[in-house]
């Protein structure tokens, strides 16, 4: 059974990867953003992943990017790692204390701003300096719209995809 | 063999763990070295190294990333002015700083694009995850190739899923393809680091002045 379990971990790392390929293809409106595309596994598997479980799936995610995109000994690899476990954490937390209270939109957009909250924190210490707090508005409202949109695809999904209700039946059931 | 013109030479002739080392001998090399010059044509050669690795490099992304580090870096006046833009000084320690700042971080990006590749495996359990990763990743591009269809999205996507992963049901290993080096990736995986290393004895000789 344990087996099984790491096997959906390993299947949804997968999806993670490939929606950052997806990402990859669409233009960036302002150098640095991203759309965090690569998320919605995280946010769909909210419900049935226990936290370590969850933080297991976004070490692989990050660590694949890694390794596929060869930034694994770089800056990037590093806010990667700070903003992906931020986020986990804020999405985990979140979904946790509210739970069917808050719809995944909510989730994402905790997750996406305190991702952007970190990345920023993280550019202005060792990139740019103090004075790029300027552009942080700008990054934040960028951060909270991506989030909104992503949760409101993860939202869509959870509710249409049979695919999905099957492996959470199966998963739960294991779990 | 394939000649040094190919856009994927070295991850033909070198391993993946020969080229992570390659990569990690480079980096304090690089990190040590002060003139912007040479730093210069460091990142242009990483830039290079990251093409034969079979990576696409986007120079308008990088040159962005560079000005703007340096423009930011800018706007903290420090040292001597050189020239005064409306109400902004610019200055030399701050500029100079700033286009090594833009370049040290793009040239780790570049080291990092040409030494690291999806078939370096990392031990452990969490290497062993990984390995699974890779092969449902690849077994979701191959499905990819089949329809997606925008009117129907999630039924379309639905359908691939389901054809890829069945929940419950073990999937088979995967099969990694074993990229040895050969004598000439040896020679460029030794070669790399020693000539990064010699371009910093200019500062070790002023290290032995001091």
């Amino acid at each position: 059974m344990r087996r099984e379990r790491s096997d959906i971990i390993a299947f949804m790392g997968a999806l993670c990867l490939f929606f950052s390929t997806i990402e990859y293809l669409f233009p960036k409106p302002v150098p640095f953003f991203r759309l965090g595309l690569a998320n919605l596994p995280v946010l769909l598997t909210l419900g049935f992943f226990k936290p370590r479980e969850t933080l297991l799936l976004v070490a692989l995610k990050v660590l694949g990017q890694g390794l596929i995109n060869g930034t694994l000994a770089s800056y990037v690899f590093l806010f990667s790692v700070a903003g992906s476990f931020t986020s986990a954490l804020a999405m985990i937390t979140v979904s946790r204390a509210f739970g069917s209270r808050i719809t995944l939109v909510g989730v994402s957009v905790f997750g996406a701003i305190t991702s952007n909250i970190v990345q920023i924190i993280l550019s202005v210490t060792f990139i740019f300096g103090m004075t790029a707090w300027v552009i942080a508005p700008v990054f934040m409202v960028l951060g909270s719209v991506s989030g909104v949109l992503v949760g409101l695809f993860a939202e869509r999904f959870r509710e249409q995809s049979v695919w999905l209700r099957r492996v959470e039946s199966t998963y739960v059931a294991t779990g | 063999m394939s000649r040094p013109g190919d856009s994927r030479f070295l991850r033909r002739n070198i391993g993946p763990v020969i080229l992570f080392v390659c990569g990690a001998a480079v980096i304090p090399a690089f990190l040590f070295q002060r003139s912007v010059v040479v730093k210069l044509v460091q990142v242009i050669v990483f830039a290079v190294l990251a093409t034969a690795a079979g990576k696409k490099i986007k120079p308008v992304y990088f040159l962005v990333m560079v000005t703007s580090i340096t423009f930011f870096n800018v706007l903290s006046p420090l040292g001597r002015v050189l020239i005064q833009i409306g109400p902004f000084p610019v200055t030399e320690t701050a500029l100079v700083s700033g286009v090594v700042k833009g370049l040290t971080i793009v040239g780790l990006v570049f080291i990092s694009l040409f030494s690291i590749r999806p078939d370096l495996r990392l031990p452990g359990r969490m290497g062993g995850m990984i390995g699974r990763v890779f092969f449902y990743f690849e077994r979701i591009i191959e499905g990819k190739r089949r329809k997606l269809e925008p009117r129907r999205l999630i039924a379309s996507i639905d359908e691939i899923l389901e054809e890829i992963f069945e929940p419950g049901v073990p999937e088979a290993e995967a099969k990694a393809t074993i990229i040895k080096t050969t004598r000439l990736g040896y020679l460029i995986a030794f070669a790399i680091p020693v000539v990064n290393w010699v371009l910093l004895l200019p500062f070790f000789a002023t290290i032995g002045a001091v």
